[in-house]
């Protein structure tokens, strides 16, 4: 299995998780409390593409726009219901709601679409292409374009538009916001609807290749916190950096031994180089980065870990 | 019924058991009293309506239908419904479902109140095995029997006569799965792929344990987080490692994303997996063409619908759920049955159900089943396998292991 291929993979998978990451590290910022519905985000955003690949009938990359709106819409109301009135108290208050959001939505796919995984449409079409001695998925190369397209559209509107200046500054700093005129509730809410459609375009991507179910947004949800730790509390750049390293960590670990051939002779190399190793040489990875530079690779914390 | 044959009773008080000064009345009205008496002797040795009347035991269905274990805990829950819902002549049962969760105190909790509401006569359990062991102890308690599809091996060896599986143990569906790997892929160098849950790990060493039999060795073995997503690895590991075929023991969502992998992969070795690719739930994941060629063990396939009893269930199931019946519906459907019927025969209490349950033989749809003296009652399996054309999967090969007997 050429690098080349197991790089590819690395993107595809990275790019959809540094979504869900973006996502979390936008409300963090915002509201300087974590999200703990994100992950269930991720899986609501593939339960909804599925539902509107059966009702329209078209690739993903078509439903994506519809599904971003009807997540921001669910931001919104996540907001509402679990955020705004819990905003002057202190952060664990929304630690609870967004976790009781997470139930919430995670027993309302239960009811709506049953415990079986579902597979969401694919972004553009199913098949593989061939070049550069790389093999790849269409729905792959689509993964990495889209989430390219989506970071790319936020660093713009971040940096580039008065609309993302106020978002911004809502986020360093509410207090001052306010003071200077920034209406700050709507600031954050538009913060929710942003992270939840993200969420939603990672649920999309994710789901057409890994399938969806009502528990599937616990596992996204350790990832995307794992990934913050990594790259920096309240860091951008760095939540998509920690994505790409899980991502790595998922797919290149246990392949080392085919790249580096001598090591499929080593002893135990089986048990070494297995997945449940990654895992836990990631786990032990981020206990060292941790204690090596305790805010993260990307090293400007925005906010304090609780 | 004559007076003559019967006399009345007199209806007074007899006076040495009771004091006239603490009589609640000095007589009862003559028609009032003979009403009340010949209503309690109706019910004592038993009217002709009484006798005529259904059987109505209660059986409360308790099992989980939320969380990572609801997709197996519907097809459950459905199985028992469906027998339930049809019941044999002269029984009507009294059901009720309670979602136990995935926790243990979620099902001790349902158990517990579904054994205050009135006398049980048997309980459709958990197939979840930490809940089953946690149910075990209650069961005990209050000599009720529980009917499950757990496959946790341990369930069975607490030496608790109260619990009943009605899916083959791990060690007869794993000794298929590797016995038709032997007999027909001719396999020397097999790779093992299991998930690192329970499930998985239980799978596993009863793999090996068959394969030892046979004298044959893994070439390569590797266990899978559920949260695995890419597939590739592993596999190219196992190819790397002169594997000539891949074993596998993973859950339904793991399975279809493996298949994924080994067809895009052109893997090109013959894949014998577990269970998981026996649910139609998985299968309809996957295109036909992903997974031709692929087999699977499983206790029942009634998808496959081998005989017209079991197209009769497979149409019923499908009327009723709108879905495909897999081996756990099966399996609970027969379990359920399996208590109607000896309700039917006149076993009227939890007692006598746990006795035709421990000592009597049942000829089900998938199989006929028989405790083993531990309350393994299912040892019979099948390998099925898929054309690539189709996702019903057609039973090529079935499996009947002697009942061992402690």
């Amino acid at each position: 299995m050429a690098a080349s291929q197991l790089l590819l993979e690395v993107l595809a998978l990275g790019a959809a998780y540094a979504l869900v990451a973006l996502g979390f590290v936008l409300i963090l910022n915002a509201t300087g409390a974590v999200n703990f519905s994100q992950g269930d985000m991720v899986m609501a955003g593939g339960f909804g593409a599925v539902l509107l690949g059966n009702a329209l009938h078209v690739p993903g990359l078509v439903l994506l726009p519809l599904l971003l709106a009807g997540m921001a819409a669910l931001g919104v109301v996540v907001a509402a219901v679990a955020y705004m009135p819990l905003r002057r108290r202190p952060p664990e208050a929304v630690f609870i709601s967004t976790i009781a959001v997470g139930i919430i939505l995670q027993n309302a796919a239960n009811h709506l679409f049953g415990a079986e995984p579902i597979a969401a449409p694919p972004l553009l079409g199913a098949g593989r292409v061939r070049f550069a001695g790389i093999d790849a998925s269409v729905q792959s190369l689509a993964i990495i374009g889209v989430a390219v397209l989506l970071v790319v559209f936020l660093q713009v509107l971040f940096a580039h538009t008065q609309f993302g200046r106020r978002l911004r500054a809502t986020a360093q700093d509410r207090e001052v916001a306010m003071a200077i005129g920034i209406p700050v509730d709507r600031m954050v809410t538009v913060t929710f609807a942003i992270g939840a459609a993200l969420a939603g375009a990672a649920g999309l991507l994710l789901a057409n290749a890994f399938f969806v179910t009502p528990t599937s947004g616990a596992d996204y949800m350790v990832k995307a916190y794992i990934a913050i730790v990594i790259g920096g509390w309240g860091s951008i750049p760095g939540a998509v950096a920690g994505a790409l390293l899980i991502a790595a960590f998922e797919v290149l670990y246990p392949s080392l031994p085919l790249l580096i051939p001598p090591l499929l002779r080593m002893a135990q190399s089986d048990t070494v180089f297995s997945q449940t190793t990654s895992t836990i040489v990631l786990d032990v990875a981020v206990l060292v980065i941790l204690v090596a530079r305790p805010r993260g690779l990307f090293g400007d914390a925005v906010r304090q870990r609780p | 019924m004559s007076r003559g044959a019967l006399s009345w009773p007199d209806c007074r008080w007899p006076a040495r058991l009771w004091p006239a000064r603490r009589r609640p009345i000095a007589a009862w009205p003559s028609a009032a009293c003979r009403a009340a008496s010949g209503l309690l002797i109706a019910l004592l040795v038993g009217s002709p309506a009484h006798a005529a009347g259904p059987a109505t035991p209660d059986i409360p269905v308790l099992v989980p239908v939320t969380g990572f274990l609801a997709a197996e805990g519907s097809s459950q829950r459905n199985g028992a419904l469906l027998a339930l819902q049809n019941p044999p002549a002269g029984v009507q049962p009294k059901f009720a479902v309670t979602d136990t969760g995935t926790s243990p105190e979620g099902a001790v909790n349902a158990l517990e109140r579904a054994l205050s509401d009135g006398d049980v006569t048997a309980v459709v359990a958990s197939m979840l095995g930490t809940q089953m062991l946690a149910m075990l102890p209650i069961a005990l308690a209050h000599k009720v029997p529980l009917t499950t599809m757990s496959g946790t091996a341990d369930i069975t060896r607490k030496g608790n006569p109260y619990v009943f599986r009605f899916f083959p143990a791990d060690s007869v569906v794993k000794g298929a799965q590797v016995r038709y790997a032997i007999d027909v892929d001719h396999i020397k160098r097999p790779a093992v792929i299991y998930q690192t849950t329970a499930y998985g790990q239980s799978g596993h060493a009863e793999i090996l344990k068959a394969l030892e039999a046979a004298g044959i060795k893994p070439v390569f073995e590797d266990a899978l987080d559920v949260s695995v997503k890419d597939m590739q690895p592993v596999l190219a590991k196992a190819r790397a490692a002169g594997a000539d075929s891949l074993l596998l023991q993973l859950h339904g969502g793991p399975t279809a994303l493996f298949l994924k992998a080994a067809a895009s992969m052109d893997i090109g070795l013959p894949i014998i997996a577990g269970s998981g690719l026996a649910q139609p739930s998985t299968v309809a994941l996957l295109d036909p063409a992903e997974i031709k060629g692929a087999c699977a063990e499983t206790g029942a396939s009634p998808v496959s619908a081998e005989t017209p009893e079991m197209q009769g269930f497979l149409a019923r199931y499908r009327a009723a759920f709108h879905t495909d019946p897999d081996g756990f519906a099966l399996g609970q459907y027969d379990a359920t049955m399996m208590v109607l019927d000896a309700v039917a025969h006149g076993a009227t209490t939890a007692a006598d159900v746990t006795r035709v349950l421990s000592t009597e033989s049942y000829t089900g749809l998938a199989m006929t089943y028989k405790s083993d003296g531990h309350g393994d009652m299912a040892h019979a399996a099948v390998i099925i396998c898929y054309d690539g054309k189709s996702r019903i999967p057609a039973v090529v090969k079935h499996y009947d292991f002697p009942i061992a007997t402690p």
